[in-house]
């Protein structure tokens, strides 16, 4: 673990928490973004965690990385965070060149962009902060097989977009443009890595999200009052308390899990199972601080949708559950250990899928 | 409160489980125990707990002096894992192991430890916890069995209910009134006895479990002398000492396991048939466990560090989540794959579902309620 880590989590806390409230995360409904606050945070270093100091990186590691991300999550920061960090993350994760600048990215697989002579053609919908960045990256396809490409969307024909939470998802359609950045041919199992990756980096920001939820909603509990006393004090909420605190608690200790065995490169499934399970969290965390905040949480000037809102447009973006219940399900399939809990507690139980060296 | 820390198993701690799973896999295949659900209730077998006496594995956190190990929380996860993953008959010597041990070497006397630790550990000494009456099931303090002072001990009336094996346990620890109860301190004036189930006076009657087995009991105390030398900790002080011994008994690996062997080997039924739909929807079972398991280890590590004062609430909340989740798996079970729940059934996936079927009632209620336990989460996360 980075020694970093603490340092780095409360710097980045305090700077979100001095400056993000409803109103700049407002902006984004509205079209706009916070470029000030980005401007905060890259001045501080903290835009190129974990980049290696060679590549003009301020050094730490995925567990730094991912702890700012869930502060970004936590505080609905309108900035492509995630975007920028990931594509840099992935790039020299393939010894390829981090980027200047914003970046976004795509990993679907759906082979949307074809790739010839270091040329994209193709066109993709949901591209994160498309309209405000300056570089793709993405997954494109040649005849001789998947590569990851970097592409300046300056030449992309952009078409906005929003998601659920009024968050930028653009239509970007290129026309023969040219790449700036090619890997070599991917194989599945780096491909495999890379969404496993991806996903990490996306339950860090839901994770974020879910914790957030869950102090206002517990904090709600205590200020309001009805038939003369705070609602907390009734069993019937404090129900609702329990079940929204116990999911927080799980996402809180999936994040941590998963985000220790990416950084000791001891992943086997831990994304697989999170990604799973955040689905029945973000269900139950959602419905539950609703229906304690009543009427005023569905209001749009409350605080709640925020966070709401983002987590049930980021459930469906990118790679969703069902890939990761597939991938369970065959690897419970291929598995050749003789019982479920050697397969679960065996450490050296990863499937062949999974071996991508990091 | 909600941020539990993570553990990675050192290679020691790897080698261990290796070393207990085949060791199980071993007596399994001499036909020394049939794996069943929910054994570490049902399944009572003290040759059993001689045998895993033998290994070394009971009292394994305790100090060698008292014929422990010296291993850590951690290990003994571990082991309680391997034994209730494979459904091995542990019962027997269980609650001695969780509860009264570690209550012991916290509040025992020298004299107390240095008689019942030892055989405890050989997996000869058995211990029940007698904590229920007829009218005090989740209000615990309003116990009402009472100790009165006489020359050189203590003589004990009145009733317990429920106590798990007592018909096969040589002691119980017994949570009793010593002094009048206080409207206004209700959790004072009680004080915990070790009561030798032996001693004149006392009638144990079997409570049949639905199924007809003999699990519980009723216990009854008609003049009962306890002599002073069996007082655990100090007078008075019954409520604090078996609030401590909670967090020991709450979030373990048995409260998210007892109906592992079903999960088990509703999988391996579904790659028996290639059933890949099934084994879609049977990967949610493993997504929850997972993560139930991570917040388990996370509080036994807290544990391990000595800061049983912030484990209440999370080791409640592990309990009323995972006593639900293990509830879930027959019903679960039950939608993916056809079964006929029987205990006589020759298909060991229809003995699991018969036994994990009959015995889920009981997982929410033994050792607190769901309901009470709800109540203590949510108290500990508002005053956050």
């Amino acid at each position: 673990m980075s020694e970093m880590k603490d340092m780095i989590t409360e710097v980045v806390e305090r700077m979100l928490k001095e400056n993000v409230d409803k109103d700049l995360v407002d902006t984004v409904e509205q079209g706009d973004w916070a470029p000030a606050l980005w401007e905060l945070l890259e001045e501080n270093g903290m835009t190129v965690v974990a980049v290696t100091e060679e590549n003009g990186g301020a050094g730490g590691d995925i567990e730094d990385l991912l702890n700012i991300v869930r502060l970004t999550g936590k505080y609905a920061a309108p900035i492509p965070f995630i975007e920028t960090t990931f594509a840099n993350y992935l790039l020299e994760y393939l010894n390829l060149q981090v980027l200047e600048g914003l970046a976004t990215y795509r990993l679907s697989t759906n082979q949307v962009f074809t790739l010839e002579n270091g040329t994209l053609t193709g066109q993709a919908h949901h591209i994160p902060w498309a309209r405000h960045v300056k570089h793709l990256v993405t997954l494109a396809y040649s005849t001789e097989g998947t590569h990851l490409v970097v592409i300046d969307l300056s030449q992309a024909d952009i078409k906005q977009g929003t998601n659920l939470a009024g968050e930028p998802r653009d239509t970007v359609t290129f026309q023969q443009a040219l790449v700036s950045q090619l890997s070599t041919v991917l194989s599945p199992d780096e491909i495999h890595k890379l969404t496993t990756l991806c996903t990490a980096f996306q339950l860090a920001l839901m994770t974020g999200a879910i914790d957030k939820i869950n102090d206002l909603t517990i904090q709600y509990t205590k200020e309001r009052e009805q038939f003369g006393r705070p609602i907390h004090r009734f069993q019937l909420v404090q129900q609702h308390i329990v079940h929204l605190a116990g999911e927080t608690a799980i996402a809180l200790a999936a994040f941590n899990n998963v985000t220790e065995a990416l950084l000791t490169n001891n992943e086997n499934s831990e994304v697989a199972y999170a990604r799973i399970r955040f689905e029945e969290i973000i269900q139950a965390v959602t419905a539950i601080s609703h229906q304690v905040h009543a009427a005023i949480g569905t209001t749009h000037e409350h605080s709640l949708h925020q966070f709401t809102r983002r987590l049930w447009a980021w459930r469906d973006e990118g790679v969703d559950s069902s890939y990761w219940t597939n991938i369970v399900a065959l690897q419970l399939m291929e598995n050749s250990e003789d019982s479920l809990w050697a397969y679960l507690t065996t450490s050296t139980s990863s499937s062949p899928l999974l071996n991508v060296e990091g | 409160m909600l941020h539990l820390p993570t553990v990675q198993f050192t290679e020691e701690q790897e080698q261990f489980r290796v070393e207990v799973r085949a060791f199980l896999q071993d007596e399994l295949a001499k036909g020394t125990f049939t794996p069943k659900c929910d054994s570490w209730l049902s399944g009572d077998d003290p040759e059993f707990s001689r045998l895993i006496g033998q290994q070394g594995w009971i009292g394994l956190t305790w100090p060698k002096k008292y014929g422990g190990q010296e291993r850590s929380t951690i290990d003994r996860y571990i082991l309680t894992e391997e034994f209730l993953a494979v459904g091995a008959p542990v019962a027997a010597h269980w609650f001695a192991d969780r509860q009264t041990g570690p209550l012991l070497l916290r509040y025992g006397s020298e004299e107390q430890r240095e008689f019942f630790l030892p055989q405890i550990v050989k997996g000869e000494c058995y211990f029940g916890i007698g904590l229920s009456e007829p009218n005090s099931g989740s209000d615990l303090a309003s116990v009402t069995t009472r100790a009165e002072k006489v020359e050189g001990g203590w003589i004990v009336n009145g009733q317990k209910i429920w106590t798990s094996n007592a018909h096969l346990c040589h002691y119980m620890v017994t949570l009793v009134r010593t002094s009048p109860f206080d409207g206004k301190n209700k959790h004072a004036g009680l004080s915990q006895l070790i009561i030798d189930l032996q001693a004149q006076g006392i009638t144990i009657v079997p409570i049949k479990y639905l199924t007809g087995e003999h699990h519980y009991n009723e216990v009854f105390f008609d003049n009962v002398f306890v002599p002073d030398s069996m007082v655990v900790g100090e007078i008075g002080n019954g409520w604090a000492q078996g609030l401590a011994e909670l967090a020991f008994e709450r979030s373990g690996p048995e409260r998210i396991l007892s109906t592992f062997p079903l999960i088990d080997e509703l999988i391996q039924e579904l790659k028996r048939q290639n059933n890949s739909q099934g084994l879609m929807q049977a990967s949610k079972i493993v997504a929850r466990l997972w993560s139930l398991r991570n917040l388990s280890i996370g509080v036994a590590q807290l544990l391990e560090s000595g800061n049983s004062e912030d484990v209440s609430i999370p080791a409640a909340l592990v309990k009323a989540l995972g006593t639900k989740f293990e509830q879930s798996i027959p019903e679960i079970t039950r939608l993916i794959i056809q079964t006929y729940p029987s205990l006589d059934a020759d298909r060991k996936i229809d003995r699991f579902m018969a036994q994990s079927i009959l015995h889920a009632p009981g997982f929410t209620i033994r050792g607190g309620t769901s309901e009470v336990l709800y109540g203590v989460v949510a108290k500990g996360v508002v005053a956050q």
